[in-house]
């Protein structure tokens, strides 16, 4: 199969999944993110919400990492500046949600 | 050597349509929506670091300028919710009737907006 075409069904497939996740994560953001520290802590300290979060913060960072390679690869014509913005892009895709969850896991009420 | 593949046509060329629009926000969004996670991922991570330090989390929310993030946040979540149900469907082969496009893409920006309210308002009372 071709790489685009892989790129394209992976693209699909994290929307389908990030869809149900991005519309519970954004009625419970505004249901807590004014409240107390202790009632923000208990939000995250729950298995099921932990569990949704890092869900969510996982296919967000994969889908949006496909489709700004995308705007990438449309709006900017330097090789170099395209594969340096790329490179950045997928560390970055990889190193932030993987350090959240990591202290997420470690959060205790 | 010099890079031949074409890009996209600038957009200040052509005449705006509803779609040429839509396609545009969507895309921005698209780029809100990762500095936003961003943002979200480093306030969880303040919670590790204890009440004191997530005091300054909590005036950045409780403030007018805190609320319109998160209102532009929810807002932008909601455009892309809405825009790739609509990618989706169209996936499947349907809506490209000119009059459906048109229709499909004042569903999307008109309804990023009602959604937001919607869930602000849930959000608020019910959760």
């Amino acid at each position: 199969m071709n790489i685009v075409t892989k790129k394209w069904i992976f693209l699909k497939i994290s929307s389908l999944i990030l869809i149900p996740l991005m519309f519970w994560f954004i009625i419970n953001f505004t249901a807590i993110y004014d409240q107390s520290y202790s009632e923000i802590v208990s939000f995250f300290t729950n298995p099921i919400n932990k569990l949704l979060f890092c869900l969510f913060i996982i296919f967000a960072y994969f889908f949006s990492a496909l489709s700004i390679s995308e705007v990438f690869e449309d709006y900017v014509t330097d090789p170099v500046i395209k594969n340096v913005a790329n490179i950045l892009l997928y560390i970055s895709a990889i190193v932030i949600p993987l350090f959240t969850i990591i202290l997420l896991i470690n959060l205790k009420v | 050597m010099e890079n031949k593949s074409p890009l996209s046509p600038h957009i200040q060329i052509y005449r705006w349509h509803i779609s040429s629009l839509v396609s545009i926000s969507h895309r921005i969004t698209g780029i809100i929506n990762i500095v936003a996670i961003t943002l979200i991922c480093i306030w969880a991570s303040f919670l590790t670091l204890g009440e004191t330090s997530y005091d300054f989390m909590r005036f950045f929310f409780t403030s007018v300028f805190g609320k319109f993030i998160t209102l532009g946040i929810v807002w932008s979540f909601s455009f892309q919710i809405l825009s790739e149900i609509r990618h989706l469907i169209m996936d499947m082969g349907y809506g490209y009737e000119l009059q459906m496009t048109r229709i499909s893409g004042l569903v999307v920006i008109f309804g990023s907006f009602i959604l937001t309210i919607l869930i602000y308002f849930f959000g608020k009372n019910f959760f």
